[in-house]
């Protein structure tokens, strides 16, 4: 693995609607990596052809010299783990691809809930609350709870800020801000938030985001 | 060599593609079914997260299937051979994630584990996802070149990939006559020695 210099550091371009959704976190990544990238927001009427121009329809897509990267968590595993942000040995690395994955599997069943907050789609709010919302919260904060007491640095994995915490502390404070009172019962999690979120380039960059 | 131990239930599910990639790895592994009886007892005292499968490396235990294929993978070049080809190793992964959270609507109705019409959840759900998601494998697997997805040489999303593909095809008879070069890749990744051993074996 060698050094890259300044003058060899890749150009990256990271395409996404010009909202924070699953865009935020890889941006913040790049931030924290203190790496220059173009923030490009591809607007609804763009989408329709850009949309061909990517690999799999989606989007986040991060380009590297040109070259594509997409699917949110392989874009922030791969930033993260050329800067120090992935884990500091191979078994810290799993563990948080783990924590990653398992936030994922909370999202998808919460999102039933969330994405009405929003005003996504159709639905009885309450209803969805009751059946989507409190159960998946109830399942996952607990063990994230658990994960920062045992780990016990006020990060996620190791002692040192990894792609897992930027990922954890967008979704808990986006759900605090947009469901008050929501994670009261978990005051773990938010302290973490604060914590990632005070973290001087990350600071910056939410207080410097257009969304 | 550190002792690894993988417990799973004694059913392929979410604990085939990692043993697979022990085998493809030529890496010793006790492969540990957990019964229906005794898992209550194991979720509660043993599992980080209160799911398997989980992987034990010298008594410490990493959870989620994704992060146990990449660990052992990783270590034994299966990951890919640069940061950006394991980039795409992981993007096709969790491209398939998606695309099995949509599809599963309709294949544990397929495989009884949940009531429903087959047919109407097939319609509904099951042609929609793969026709969402395999035209994507199958234009990777043309623009890679090398008969696998990634590179030059197979890497655990080939052995996912493939595995779930049997696993389907084996539950669902015809359903990738439109894709032969979905059904070539899979016979490719299981003729691979370790991986075809492994399967005759288990």
């Amino acid at each position: 693995f060698s050094a890259i210099s300044q003058s060899t550091m890749p150009a990256y371009k990271l395409y996404y609607f010009s909202i924070r959704g699953l865009g935020e976190v890889p941006r913040q990544i790049l931030a924290l990596a203190d790496v220059k990238f173009e923030n490009v927001g591809i607007t609804k009427e763009q989408w329709p052809e850009f949309k061909s121009k990517t690999p799999f329809g989606q989007m986040p897509v991060l380009e590297v010299d040109g070259k594509q990267i997409p699917q949110s968590f392989a874009i922030a595993r791969y930033v993260a783990s050329q800067h120090g942000l992935a884990g500091k040995t191979p078994f810290e690395a799993a563990w948080v691809d783990a924590l990653a994955d398992q936030y994922k599997d909370f999202n998808n069943d919460f999102k039933k809930f969330f994405y009405l907050v929003l005003g996504f789609g159709e639905g009885d709010l309450e209803a969805a609350k009751l059946e989507h919302g409190i159960p998946a919260r109830d399942k996952f904060f607990p063990l994230v709870v658990k994960q920062l007491k045992s780990n016990g640095t006020g990060f996620l994995v190791g002692d040192s800020v990894t792609w897992v915490d930027v990922l954890y502390a967008e979704g808990s404070s986006r759900v605090a801000h947009e469901v008050p009172g929501f994670l009261d019962d978990y005051p773990e999690v938010l302290e973490h938030a604060k914590k990632i979120h005070a973290i001087p380039q990350i600071k910056k960059w939410i207080e410097a985001r257009p969304v | 060599m550190p002792a690894y131990k993988f417990y799973y239930f004694p059913i392929r599910g979410l604990g085939e593609a990692p043993r697979q990639i022990f085998a493809l790895a030529g890496v010793e592994f006790e492969n540990i079914g957990i019964s229906d009886e005794k898992w209550e007892t194991f979720q509660k005292t043993e599992t980080p997260f209160g799911q398997m499968p989980l992987l034990e490396v010298d008594g410490k235990q990493i959870p989620q299937s994704f992060a146990i294929c990449r660990y052992i993978a990783s270590q034994h070049g299966l990951a890919g051979k640069t940061p950006f080809e394991a980039a795409w190793v992981d993007a096709l992964a969790d491209q398939y994630k998606d695309f099995n959270n949509d599809f599963k609507k309709f294949f544990y109705v397929q495989l009884g584990f949940e009531d429903g019409d087959k047919e109407e959840y097939k319609k509904e759900h099951g042609i929609p996802a793969r026709d969402k998601f395999f035209p994507l494998i199958v234009k990777q697997i043309k623009d890679n070149g090398s008969g696998l997805l990634v590179g030059s040489s197979a890497t655990w999303v080939d052995i996912l990939i493939a595995e779930a593909v049997s696993r389907i095809a084996e539950n669902v008879p015809g359903f990738f006559e439109s894709y032969p070069e979905i059904i070539a890749h899979q016979q490719k990744v299981h003729s691979i020695p370790q991986i075809k051993k492994w399967i005759e074996a288990r």
